[in-house]
């Protein structure tokens, strides 16, 4: 005899629903036995990235003895408070070191750009440089 | 400096410590000596400045002025000294296998996604995409983030991989493979939190179902959802990438950044020559356009309410002068917004861009008084650029335009008509491509 099985859980109090899970149940166990392994499908994703540059690594330039008597480029780079920043360090040059030559210039264009006339005095005429780089 | 022989100490402020030795590395400088400063420098007095200046590196914790010195003086160590080229590994082609879930862990950890799920780029789902463009796989398609040591380049397989991981169907491969190929991707790296756009012309628009009618720059279409999102996961893996603190210093970030503005423009109902046309185009070629800066704000109506004619031109007009300098401007109208524009007698988008640009001036002081003119464009003005170097020379109460010419005021119509809306965008225009050669 067949009997309405939602029938029998709504008469029962129960919810239909159970069979449901019921059934969901029931698919999971076939296919894990169908799999053999009771496990996700495992995937072999591609990667997203681009190719980068290679690094052409270069030897940094020669340390100096020393910094007295030496003349040190201050170079602001155009951001904000780095003119101020690099006089103050002229300054402590003036107070701590006052053998060596500070001097102080602004780069010409905006932060990236290349100032070549301003490299060519420094190499002609300096003998180091600091740069004030960052807010 | 170093190159030409002067030894030389960069004082960075310490917000960039890790962008700073990156990008020394990268330029072939593992070992520059760099000092460190509190940070911002910007807005502080030479007094504090002073005690900075006499206290210690706040990285390394050394006084700072004998750390440059010692820099400049101890000698060269073995490691200083190397020299010759060195690639770099990204790691493996392929990941896996593993299961879907702990390969989508794996791509968000290492920063390959936008941190909402992908759809894992399998080979068969790449392949896919691949047969919807007549370029060979491992052909480059593109370059970007080019500095001193060269830029990265991309290959029409790995620009699929990201349009895969956007949810792209594969008809829409054309377009980012034209996005692509501008080299412009999304997620610039500057201090600046960059947002992007993009205007889609031509029946490509149609083919692929974009929406620009109701709801156009909305989550309502899958092209215009996934073609801008794929613009954002293509700036995060072909290039640099995006990685916070060493090539993504925005400090809040920008919201447009999750999938870009996607404009497909509504030609048909626009008054006025689509955007491409103007750009030099043929109706019928199907090209995307690409614009970069901040945001996009919204406006609507007209001045002068209950008037005759309702001054729609002031009203967009009055959005611009709180614009940045550094920025151009896109206007995105509604039909409905152009149509009443055209009723006030802008029958062609020039005459309405010479109006907006003639009357969205501020005083050559207040110009002056903009932080990012200072920054971006004095500098352009001391070299004698035009308009720049008259502007900057003017008298205080000279009134100056929002942009130096008309035409850098892009006007773009989409939308679905139920309300006189339009929206400015503080953007500049940077390129068009066309989408038909990627086909």
């Amino acid at each position: 005899m067949k009997f309405n099985r939602r029938r029998l859980l709504s008469l029962l109090g129960m919810s239909p629903a159970l069979l449901t899970d019921a059934r969901l149940e029931a698919a999971e166990k076939k296919r894990d036995a169908q799999s053999g392994q009771g496990s996700e499908p495992k995937l072999t994703a591609l990667s997203p990235k681009g190719t980068p540059p290679p690094i052409n690594r270069f030897p940094m330039a020669a340390s100096l003895s020393t910094v007295d008597g030496k003349t040190i480029y201050l170079v602001d780079t155009g951001f904000f408070g780095g003119d101020v920043l690099l006089e103050q360090m002229a300054a402590w040059f003036g107070r701590n070191m006052p053998s060596v030559k500070t001097v102080l210039r602004k780069k010409a264009g905006t932060y990236p750009e290349e100032d070549s006339k301003l490299w060519a005095e420094i190499k002609a005429n300096g003998n180091a440089a600091i740069m004030a780089i960052g807010h | 400096m170093e190159k030409m022989g002067v030894p030389s100490v960069p004082v960075i402020t310490q917000a960039y410590a890790d962008l700073a030795r990156s990008t020394a590395a990268q330029r072939g400088m593992p070992t520059l000596r760099i000092a460190y400063t509190v940070h911002p420098v910007w807005g502080k007095t030479p007094e504090q400045l002073r005690v900075l200046v006499d206290g210690p590196d706040p990285v390394t914790g050394k006084p700072v002025m004998k750390e440059i010195v010692d820099s400049l003086t101890t000698p060269l160590t073995a490691e200083d000294q190397k020299s010759g080229l060195q690639s770099i590994s990204l790691g493996p082609a392929v990941f896996g296998p593993d299961t879907a879930d702990n390969l989508q862990k794996y791509f968000m950890d290492n920063q390959m996604t936008d941190y909402m799920p992908i759809i894992v780029p399998t080979e068969e789902k790449v392949s896919a995409m691949l047969k919807a463009t007549s370029h060979k796989p491992d052909e480059v398609v593109g370059r970007t983030g080019g500095g001193a040591n060269g830029a990265w380049h991309y290959t029409v397989e790995q620009v699929a991989v990201n349009a895969v991981m956007a949810g792209c169907d594969p008809a829409y491969f054309p377009v980012i493979l034209a996005i692509a190929s501008t080299g412009e991707l999304a997620l610039g790296g500057s201090t600046t939190s960059f947002g992007y756009a993009m205007v889609i012309n031509g029946p490509i628009r149609d083919k692929l179902n974009m929406n620009y009618t109701i709801g156009a720059l909305s989550p309502f279409s899958q092209p215009n959802a996934t073609i801008g999102r794929a613009w954002t996961l293509m700036g995060k893996n072909l290039g640099p990438g995006s990685i916070p603190g060493q090539t993504y210093w925005g400090g809040q970030g920008n919201n447009l950044n999750y999938n870009n503005v996607v404009i497909a423009e509504d030609e048909k109902n626009s008054p006025w020559t689509p955007f491409h046309v103007q750009k030099g185009f043929k109706p019928e070629e199907n090209v995307v356009s690409l614009f970069s800066g901040w945001d996009m704000r919204m406006g609507h109506g007209a001045k002068g309410a209950g008037a005759l004619i309702p001054k729609f031109d002031e009203q967009i007009a009055s959005m611009f002068p709180t614009l940045a300098r550094m920025f151009n401007i896109l206007v995105v109208l509604d039909p409905l917004t152009a149509k009443a524009l055209v009723d006030q007698g802008y029958d062609t988008q020039e005459k309405l861009q010479s109006w907006l640009w003639k009357n969205s001036t501020i005083s050559a002081k207040e110009y002056r008084e903009s932080f990012l003119a200072h920054v971006w464009l004095y500098p352009r003005a001391l070299k004698g650029e035009e308009p720049y170097a008259t502007w900057w020379k003017a008298a205080d109460d000279v009134q100056i335009p929002c942009v130096p010419k008309a035409d850098n005021i892009a006007l773009v119509v989409t939308g679905g008509q139920t309300n006189a809306f339009f929206q400015v965008g503080n953007m500049n225009y940077g390129r068009s491509a066309s989408i038909d050669k990627w086909m």
